[in-house]
């Protein structure tokens, strides 16, 4: 683990990737305590205020403080991104592995059923279903794990279509192990590398859906502090005072780099051929 | 007169973040022209080391501490990258381990020889071209104009090497490496492949280095034979020299190694009642389509009777069919027919049950794919022992059967090697307690002298045990030594099968005596 560590600052991509990401964490944990206001405390005279020493980053158009805001919003909004993609990657994964080890037919039918839902870009399926579902952040979790799970699973496929071939699964199967025992025990631990790098991308992609599922009013509701949400509201005051849209599109934007170096420095990492 | 290529006292380390691998030491050869020198070592002595510093392509981080590399009077240490591709092909040439690898798969064969050949023997294209039509029909290859247009694809592993050698051959080097050229092919290619080096070499009189790791077959290539260990040349002796009388311990250890038909390890006889009985195996891949026909079986009706405690030999060169029997038996492939095992009788894997499956036990060829990397060797050894019902706390006698000590159930695959990954893959087969273990091709990846530790410890555990082996390979010397009856197939057809002491009788099927005359009988 120290030495995967050691692989990933190696490069300063890997470096900045995580001290971002560490920064981040602490600002999910300690955001509220932080935050020099609260989140909804509104200063009538503060109206709009730029950025300076009141309001580090500028007041929005209640004279909240802008910098409390993001601050106590972070956890509202990176947790529930990596639960999502947490919660695709799982579904994916064991779809993807099943469908390579029972091949054939079922392999066809799975992939083919993949591919139909597949075909419905990402955010038009989360739309779905929190349309269905109803609005709320819990159930955009789910709409965006379940839009999530079908690339994943296509991955997973076929890195495990590979593993499959693998003397040890024949080794398996010819003992009489029962399925459940060969995707999980034996091939799921050998596709796990992709499967990581493959979601520590995917989870800047959800922070950006989750932000565009409250930025059309189907995530989390008014008057809570999520970015995305931060960002819809600021919309109309763009013109007066650009700050208030700045700051959360400028968080979203930072920890979704951050997420992206990170998934880059940890595909090197994992990858030992890479030795330079 | 000067040396064709001359190597003095050289010394290379590898540098890793753990500080520099000594990788060879004091190394001094010499090669007079037309003279073949064969380098003989295990795997990771050294020896592809030394060729690859010779073609001056070594890895970012060797760094050479010692001695000179010449070729003729050039010093190949101080060649720059201009020169360097001037001397490379036209002066010294390489044949690859693995042809497949070796050409590139976009272009044609033409293009890839013409292109060296205009480029070292400055030909313009026709010239080039002509010239390569007759290489190619030197090397034995069936119309060369037709060769020449097809891709690497279009063409065989030993169509490939000869191309290769071909190449190598028409750009007129003083000096050619070899690096294992015959290890990628089957026996009887490998076979064919060595006695057009032979001729070759006679015409041509180039002179080479030959690398390999199989002594045997270097006294039929090389008139001198240098054995490295460890990267240090531990000795030099003429071919027929090094055989008759081997001066070092490694060197008589190595030739110990080697198998020998007429040296029998098994002396016993089987049991009379029959294990398992197999009538008309016929196993197929892929299934019918829509529109397409299923492809034909992979072997024909084949019977196979394995008695109790005997040891059955199954040999043919690659696509033979063998593994697909392999697979069959312990229900890895769909197929025809029927296995009687036990006075039950199977129709098809779906027929296999538990009982069935304890008794009958695999162990692949390659232990690195065999042994899931994720798993410690301990996991791996209990896997069976639940299934089957056996003591999960007994996986340190495993180890110990294994000739392994117990603090090994702790380690992960990787942190072992070839051989001892193999112990784990048998150790694994014999916790099920089985009556019948089929070993594929189990020695085939490891050195010499790991392979002759692997069978001794297959026939402790048969004495142990009474297991019965059915021993798929295509080292017909080894399988002399130990098989009670041989098995003989080609193209999915079982061609003869007898007992070993009727194998060199005079009525044997004209392909069992075409594989022994490719199986290199050490000389001397």
């Amino acid at each position: 683990m120290t030495e995967l560590l050691h692989r990933m600052i190696r490069k300063p991509q890997g470096a900045i990737g995580l001290a971002l990401l560490v920064v981040l964490a602490a600002v999910c944990i300690l955001g509220p305590w932080l935050a020099p206001y609260g989140p909804e405390k509104m200063d009538f005279l503060g109206r709009f205020r730029a950025p300076g020493w009141q309001n580090w980053l500028g007041a929005d158009q209640f004279g909240r403080d802008v910098l409390s805001r993001l601050l106590s919003g972070a956890r509202a909004t990176v947790p529930l991104a990596l639960a999502a993609t947490l919660a695709g990657s799982a579904i994916g994964a064991v779809i993807g592995v099943a469908s390579a080890y029972l091949g054939g037919k079922s392999d066809e039918a799975i992939m083919r059923t993949n591919d139909a839902v597949m075909a419905i870009p990402g955010l038009l399926m989360a739309l779905l279903l929190v349309s269905t579902l109803g609005n709320g952040a819990g159930n955009a979790v789910v709409a965006i794990a379940l839009a999530f799970a079908p690339g994943m699973a296509r991955v997973t496929r076929s890195v495990a279509l590979a593993v499959r071939n693998q003397d040890y699964v024949k080794a398996a199967v010819a003992r009489g192990e029962a399925a459940p025992h060969v995707i999980f025990r034996e091939m799921l631990p050998n596709v796990m590398g992709p499967i990581i790098i493959e979601a520590t991308i995917r989870v800047s992609f959800a922070v950006m859906l989750f932000a565009t599922l409250s930025f059309l009013g189907l995530g989390a509701q008014p008057p809570a502090s999520e970015w995305g949400l931060m960002v819809a509201d600021a919309r109309q005051y763009m013109h007066r005072a650009p700050w208030i849209l700045i700051a959360p599109s400028a968080a979203i934007a930072l920890s979704a780099i951050a997420f992206n170096l990170v998934g880059d420095a940890l595909r090197d990492a994992l990858n030992p051929r890479d030795d330079r | 007169m000067t040396a064709a290529l001359s190597i003095t006292n050289y010394g290379l380390d590898y540098v890793t973040p753990a500080g520099a691998i000594p990788v060879l030491r004091d190394v001094s050869l010499a090669i007079a022209p037309g003279e073949v020198l064969g380098l003989v070592g295990e795997s990771g002595s050294g020896k592809s080391s030394l060729a690859w510093a010779l073609m001056r392509h070594l890895p970012a981080n060797a760094r050479e501490i010692s001695g000179s590399l010449r070729l003729g009077d050039i010093d190949l240490q101080a060649l720059g990258p201009k020169r360097l591709t001037e001397v490379r092909g036209r002066r010294i040439g390489m044949v690859f381990q693995d042809p497949s690898t070796a050409l590139n798969p976009t272009l044609t064969i033409g293009r890839q020889m013409t292109e060296a050949l205009m480029r070292h023997r400055a030909l313009n294209h026709g010239d080039a071209r002509s010239l390569a039509v007759e290489l190619l029909g030197h090397v034995e290859l069936r119309d060369p104009a037709a060769v020449l247009r097809r891709y690497p694809h279009e063409i065989s592993g030993g169509e490939k090497q000869r191309v290769i050698i071909a190449t190598a051959f028409g750009c007129r080097p003083d000096v050619i490496l070899f690096d294992e050229p015959t290890t990628a092919l089957d026996v009887i290619t490998g076979a064919r492949i060595i006695d057009l080096f032979g001729r070759l070499r006679a015409e041509t009189g180039v002179a080479a280095l030959y690398i390999s790791h199989d002594l045997a077959m270097m006294t039929r290539v090389a008139d001198r034979v240098a054995v490295i260990r460890h990267g240090c040349v531990v000795e030099q002796a003429s071919a027929s020299e090094i055989f008759r009388k081997p001066q070092h311990d490694y060197t008589k250890s190595l030739i110990a190694a080697v198998p020998r038909p007429e040296r029998r390890l098994v002396h016993d006889m089987p049991g009379s009642d029959v294990l398992l009985e197999a009538r008309g195996i016929e196993v197929h891949y892929g299934r019918r389509g829509l529109f397409r026909a299923a492809l034909p079986p992979a072997t024909q009706a084949v019977d196979v009777d394995i008695r109790a405690g005997e040891i059955v030999g199954l040999v043919g060169e690659s696509g033979s069919g063998k593994s697909s029997m392999a697979r069959a038996l312990i229900g890895l492939a769909r197929f025809s027919g029927a296995i009687s095992f036990d006075g039950r009788t199977l129709h098809g894997a779906g027929d296999m049950n538990r009982a069935y499956r304890r008794d009958v036990q695999i162990v692949f060829q390659h232990p690195d794919s065999s042994l899931n990397p994720r798993h410690r060797v301990g996991d791996i050894l209990s896997r069976p022992l639940k299934l089957y019902g056996g003591d999960p706390s007994s996986v340190p006698r495993l180890l110990e059967q294994v000739r392994l000590p117990a603090s090994y159930a702790t380690r992960w695959p990787h942190q072992l090697s070839g051989g001892e990954k193999q112990r784990v893959a048998i150790a694994r087969a014999f916790a099920a307690r089985p009556r019948l273990v089929i070993c594929d091709e189990i020695t085939a990846p490891l050195d010499v002298s790991v392979q002759a530790q692997i069978v001794e410890l297959l026939l402790a555990l048969r004495a142990e045990t009474g297991t019965a082996y059915l021993f798929i390979t295509h080292d017909l010397n080894l399988i002399r030594q130990i098989a009670h009856r041989i098995v003989v197939m080609r193209h999915g057809q079982l061609v003869d099968s007898r007992a070993v002491d009727a194998f060199s009788s005079e009525d044997v099927h004209p392909y069992t005596r075409e594989l022994m005359a490719a199986s290199p009988v050490p000389v001397g």
